[in-house]
């Protein structure tokens, strides 16, 4: 019965995380993004605690936390602020169109059924369920950070990308040491901030942040 | 025999007794979200029986379609009606259609209203009936993906036996099929029945209307037909809603009491998902006509996921 409420229940977190995952490719303005993500966290933290409790290893707790405070609280704010600073900006033209993106994303997904289909049959884990929807979740962000045009939302993209490598971290193997992880969360602050001054770069040099114009030599 | 069939009959006239009522608490709970009184609940029961005894006039241009089609319109509705689960499981008609009829049933009620709307060759009808082939288009296929999510799960295409599934084993009510063919079978309703992100119901005239552009030719006894019978897809898109995925309280005897049990939860599910949306439709803003395939395209991924899941996690 445990181990039935345990795959329901992680199987359930990894689509809600799937979900916000592909509610991103639908959504124009950068505050949407955020707000995402932001979400998208969340139902990770919560997904971490309950794999802390059903699968009895109590550091996920602290993982959890180190999670949420990241991801829930200090990234959003951060983005909020650059987005503010920035001007809001618009996702207005992505190099392939938002319906497009859409079912690309749903292929990319069924994808990671398909690859992860002998991963999936072998295991004996009560979280195989979430198995391939993690690989589909870093799929998306992947897709995101390369259809994206502004610097903003390729951010937002490769965050949702660490997003869905941490998810499958946690139900492949119910967590990694502790110490592995805080390493993980400290390299994703460490890569945030220095993509942050890249971009307040970008936008001081072109006044945008759209990195289409990186391409051009003159501008 | 006899007893089950009177209860078929008894379960159309509720759903057509209930479903002005419907529109009209939603209408008067969205009023009251928005600080205004609104208008009574029971506004619409006044609006069909007005409407009923008023006279018909119909341009010249119209042709027979144009008669006909609200017919056809009602008839298809109803006959819905007589295929979904409302208020009791193993009906009698439970067996002769599964989902597949459901969808194109609704589908020719929605082709029959495009085609009136095209019939007297106004501007409006024409602009009204090419958006809604446009949404029907996305949405159609979406619906029928979301419950093949549900149906692959129960191992059958029949709406009876997929409620039966989830009541013989309700973990599958939050496995992720089911979640994410909820939520793509509720942006198909929004915008099968022309709720706010698609269309808007409160107006009569905006150059982005839909279902009203249709129906503008239309006047007495037959708009009467129209406009219940698109109260009427609401109610059937919300008992879809209700009782696929959250089947408990449906009767599963044919006993008064049973029955009477599966009254009360229909109407308390039909309120909770019309306070839902009426939530919904005070926090956003309509969607520009052109981001409204984008929105069902949304849907439609989330369905082509709920299958995908539902398939591969047998």
């Amino acid at each position: 019965m445990n181990d039935a409420l345990f795959a329901q229940l992680s199987t359930l977190g990894s689509s809600l995380a799937l979900l916000f995952g592909i509610t991103l490719l639908w959504r124009r303005s950068l505050s949407a993004y955020i707000s995402a993500f932001r979400w998208q966290s969340a139902a990770l933290s919560a997904l971490l605690v309950a794999i802390g409790y059903l699968g009895d290893d109590p550091e996920l707790y602290f993982v959890a936390i180190f999670f949420a405070a990241l991801k829930v609280i200090a990234l959003p704010y951060y983005l909020t602020r650059m987005e503010k600073q920035l001007g809001g900006e618009r996702e207005s033209q992505p190099y392939v169109n938002v319906a497009t993106s859409l079912i690309l994303s749903g292929l990319l997904v069924l994808l990671a059924y398909a690859v992860t289909r002998p991963l999936v049959i072998v295991s004996t884990l009560p979280t195989r369920g979430g198995l391939p929807l993690a690989v589909g979740l870093i799929f998306v962000g992947l897709f995101v950070v390369v259809t994206r045009k502004k610097a903003l939302t390729q951010i937002v993209g490769f965050l949702v990308l660490e997003n869905g490598i941490a998810l499958l971290a946690a139900l492949a193997t119910f967590g990694i040491p502790l110490i592995v992880e805080l390493g993980v969360f400290l390299d994703v602050l460490m890569g945030f901030l220095v993509m942050q001054v890249f971009v307040y770069h970008i936008h001081g040099t072109f006044e945008s942040i759209d990195v289409d114009q990186l391409s051009e030599l003159r501008y | 025999m006899i007893i089950s069939y009177l209860l078929v009959l008894f379960k159309i006239l509720l759903a057509l007794l209930l479903a002005p009522g419907l529109v009209g608490y939603v209408r008067w709970l969205k009023a009251r979200l928005q600080n205004r009184r609104g208008a009574p609940p029971w506004l619409p029961y006044y609006e069909l029986s007005k409407l009923f005894g008023k006279e018909v006039v119909m341009s010249n241009n119209a042709s027979w379609l144009f008669r006909v089609a609200p017919y056809i319109v009602f008839a298809s509705a109803v006959a819905v009606t007589l295929l979904i689960p409302l208020i009791a499981t193993d009906m009698p008609f439970d067996r002769v259609g599964d989902l597949l009829l459901v969808v194109y049933l609704l589908l020719l009620g929605t082709f029959f209203l495009a085609l009136a709307g095209l019939d007297p060759g106004t501007a409006f009808g024409g602009m009204g009936a090419s958006r809604e082939m446009t949404v029907a288009a996305i949405a159609e296929p979406t619906i029928a993906l979301a419950i093949f999510g549900l149906a692959l799960g129960a191992g059958s295409t029949n709406l009876g036996r997929i409620v039966s599934a989830t009541l013989a084993e309700p973990g599958v009510a939050i496995s992720p099929g089911h979640l994410l063919a909820f939520v793509a079978l509720f942006i198909v309703t929004l915008a099968e029945t022309g709720r706010l992100p698609v269309d808007n119901p409160a107006t009569h005239l905006e150059l982005t209307m839909i279902h009203e552009a249709m129906v503008l030719e239309y006047s007495g006894r037959y708009l009467a037909l129209i406009e219940w019978a698109s109260w009427l897809k609401l109610l059937i898109f919300f008992a879809l809603l209700a009782n696929l995925f959250v089947p408990w309280g449906l009767a599963a005897s044919h006993s008064p009491a049973a029955l009477a049990l599966g009254v009360i939860a229909l109407v308390v599910k039909l309120a909770v998902l019309g306070a839902v949306v009426a939530i919904a439709e005070t926090r956003v803003a309509k969607l520009r006509l052109f981001r409204v395939p984008e929105l069902l395209s949304v849907s439609f991924v989330l369905a082509l996921l709920a299958v995908t899941s539902s398939f591969l996690l047998k």
